[in-house]
């Protein structure tokens, strides 16, 4: 009685070994390492509201190849350290891929943990240095700074035609990586930069930058900033009549910008990886969806995470197997039609850094909104040598 | 009998921790052992401030500022090439000299005003760790630090470097048992306990005051250095005066001058969080959670968790006397 006790329990035992086991291969498992709380709780939140949304609607349709997706959430508060010991623990739970963070700050730190764990990894981090130092697992759901600047620069010289240019820039890495990297595509180009003024971190006062640039009589100024030292740039900008364009990259025509600067933002244009504004279906859709989910308007990060997870299912069906490293050697030779599959927002193509290639646009403050202007092409063949050489850490 | 039960209990307790932090880690993943390493870090740091405050009655509010430093030396030095091994020590000097000077503000001020002077050398500390980025790297910090070989073996994995960041704990943990036993710890406690009847007898206060400080801050400047090399990354946030709150949070938690209450108070305010991270229905909760529980142990047990087997005691004892007060008073009673 006892031993046929014992025996069924072993059955029993075994059967349920078994079906965890093969429950275990029938999802794919994501996590979410996000900015919940700190300063980067809108960024993260954002990101990972759009990663959800997409995993809903795959999930609803069948998942990928014929396996549900299953995700888990954990919030960074905004800390590098915390972000690290998240990844590993993400790690130790046998994820299929991860997602986030989404500050480049903490991208930097916990990118080395999934790269040893051979684990595929989007952020959506802007600072070049997250792709220059040959990490095969980390790939942009954006652009990076050194694909940014070849494309303003091409706006600067070939649409708004201006024969010179004063460079109003914040003396930090962020703002001398802009700086260089913006030189460097103007080199070739009938563009000259004829004031490069330099600013600091949290200044106040720009009375004297934006003197300095009115002197040097240039065509138009390109305000490469913080948030709010930009919305003050705007504004002294505006006090002393600079009448001429004023044109910047993602930061510039912010949502934040244009409230602290108020009308002074009206008129600036800026160069940007994603808006829910723009004029394509697949992104009408993704807005529809995503205010209809949470009762909000999506910002770019919620673009990020959701094209993110559409990405990955791409890279996922063409590699044909659950293969974490095969999946990463395919997204570096990746390219991905909207039409083919609209989650992916706009059609998109990976270089072998991990970096991506799109449209994008010109975005012009009118009225206190944000109204896209053009759409720029993608740059081709990912960024050009000279970008990326000027993209040094 | 009591003193048996006790002694019992010690061993027991001291056999379950030996356990728990030598052979867990071969059990754990990598999560696990980080966790445990970052609760080892915060013990030494928080070993040192309770020295300050439980032992020598100091109240400081400026201990991140000293696990900053260290950290910053640590990293600075080894993106100069310098081995950690010369780091480390560094760092513990340039604690110790700082330490010092930041007692002199305590010589003159007490209680909340020290409170109030050790914040406000925090947030000068950090604003120079934000602000000076040709030495700190500003909000962008440091990235990639190594971490240190030994004897030609590389602590690079977590396990390793576990171990080693042990063997630091237990050596620090050891010299601070010896100084409290040895006259200087005694002339700790009397500086806390009544500092004009330890003057007249002799003890010099302004020494000890500048001491407890400086002792305190290469405790705080060893556990910043381990601290950089296990994170291998460092930001001005971590030691910033919200840190420093927390850390004198761990202490109080843990029983301000009991020798075990950094274990205790480090695990409650490093590992419980992470722990109530994954409780179903306390996830999104569980940091008010974590304050409420501190909020309500503050009123019930202002000594600490570790005061519990003292109270116990004390219940006892008052027990007993009553019991005893009572027998008399029915022998006397008897007896008339």
């Amino acid at each position: 009685m006892n031993k046929r006790f014992a025996l069924k329990l072993i059955a029993a035992c075994a059967i349920a070994a078994s079906a965890t086991a093969g429950f275990a291969q029938e999802v794919i498992k994501i996590a979410n390492i996000v900015e919940l709380s700190g300063s980067g709780a809108s960024a993260g939140t954002n990101f990972k509201n759009g990663v959800e949304l997409a995993v809903k609607e795959i999930n609803a349709a069948g998942g990928i190849l014929g396996k549900k997706i299953q995700t888990t959430t954990n919030d960074t508060q905004s800390n590098p350290g915390v972000a690290k010991g998240l990844t590993q623990k993400a790690i130790d739970n046998d994820v299929f891929a991860i997602f986030g963070p989404v500050f480049s700050g903490s991208i930097m730190v916990s990118m080395a943990e999934s790269r040893r764990a051979e684990v595929p990894n989007f952020t959506g981090g802007e600072a070049a240095g997250i792709t220059e130092q040959g990490n095969p697992y980390v790939f942009r759901t954006s652009f990076t700074q050194a694909s940014a600047m070849p494309k303003v620069a091409r706006y600067i010289s070939e649409q708004a035609k201006l024969k010179t240019l004063a460079i109003i820039y914040v003396n930090n890495d962020f703002g001398k990586g802009g700086l260089d990297a913006l030189k460097k595509a103007l080199a070739n180009s009938p563009t000259k930069v004829v004031a490069e003024i330099s600013t600091d971190n949290g200044q106040v006062d720009f009375s004297a930058a934006v003197l300095k640039a009115k002197q040097s009589n240039a065509d138009g100024v390109f305000a490469y900033s913080n948030e709010e030292e930009s919305a003050r740039i705007l504004r002294e900008l505006r006090k002393q009549g600079w009448t001429k364009p004023i044109i910047g990259e993602t930061t510039l025509t912010g949502q934040k910008v244009i409230e602290l600067a108020g009308d002074a933002a009206n008129g600036a244009i800026a160069h940007v990886g994603l808006t829910v504004d723009a004029p394509q279906p697949a992104i009408r859709a993704f807005r529809a969806k995503f205010e209809k989910e949470y009762k909000y308007v999506s910002d770019h990060n919620g673009m990020k995470g959701y094209s993110g997870i559409y990405i990955l299912k791409a890279a996922i069906e063409k590699t044909g197997k659950l293969d974490r490293k095969a999946v990463a050697a395919t997204l570096h030779t990746l390219k991905v039609k909207a039409a083919d599959q609209p989650g992916v927002l706009m059609d998109v193509s990976f270089d072998a850094k991990g970096d991506l290639d799109r449209e994008s646009f010109m975005i012009e403050v009118k009225n206190g909104k944000q109204e896209v202007v053009s759409i720029l092409p993608p740059l081709g063949a990912g960024a050009t040598p000279a970008a990326a050489a000027a993209a040094k850490k | 009998m009591n003193a048996i039960f006790n002694n019992k209990f010690a061993t027991l307790f001291t056999v379950l921790g030996a356990l728990l932090v030598l052979v867990a880690p071969q059990y754990l993943k990598n999560y696990g052992i980080y966790l445990l390493t970052y609760w080892l870090i915060f013990i030494i740091a928080t070993m040192g401030l309770n020295l300050t405050i439980g032992y020598a009655g100091q109240k400081s509010l400026g201990h991140a500022a000293f696990f900053g430093i260290g950290a910053y030396t640590v990293a600075i030095m080894m993106k100069a090439g310098i081995s950690f091994w010369l780091g480390l020590p560094a760092a513990a000097l340039l604690c110790f000299a700082i330490g010092l000077i930041l007692g002199f503000p305590a010589l003159r001020v007490q209680t909340i005003y020290l409170a109030f002077a050790t914040l406000g050398f925090n947030t000068a500390v950090w604003l120079v760790m934000r602000n000076e980025e040709w030495l700190t790297g500003g909000t962008f910090g440091i990235n990639n630090i190594a971490r240190p070989v030994i004897f030609g073996y590389s602590l690079e994995a977590n396990r390793p470097y576990y171990y080693f960041v042990l063997a630091v704990t237990l050596v620090l943990a050891g010299l601070l048992w010896g100084l409290l036993r040895s006259p200087w710890g005694k002339a700790f406690k009397a500086l806390r306990d009544n500092p004009i009847r330890a003057e007249s007898l002799g003890v010099d206060i302004r020494n000890y005051t500048l001491l407890s400080f400086a002792i305190g801050a290469v405790y705080a400047g060893v556990a910043g250095a381990l601290f950089a090399s296990l994170v291998q990354f460092i930001e001005p946030a971590p030691f910033a005066v919200g840190a420093s709150i927390m850390m004198y949070l761990m202490v109080v938690v843990g029983g301000a001058g009991y020798f075990l209450g950094p274990v205790i108070g480090a695990a409650v305010g490093v590992v419980l969080p992470e722990w109530l991270r994954d409780v179903p229905g306390v996830a999104n909760w569980y940091l008010p959670l974590f304050g409420a529980a501190v909020v309500l142990l503050m009123i019930w047990l202002p000594d600490g968790l570790l005061s519990i087997p003292d109270r116990i005691k004390a219940k006892r004892a008052a027990r007993a006397a009553s019991a005893a007060r009572t027998a008399a008073a029915s022998r006397i009673g008897a007896s008339s």
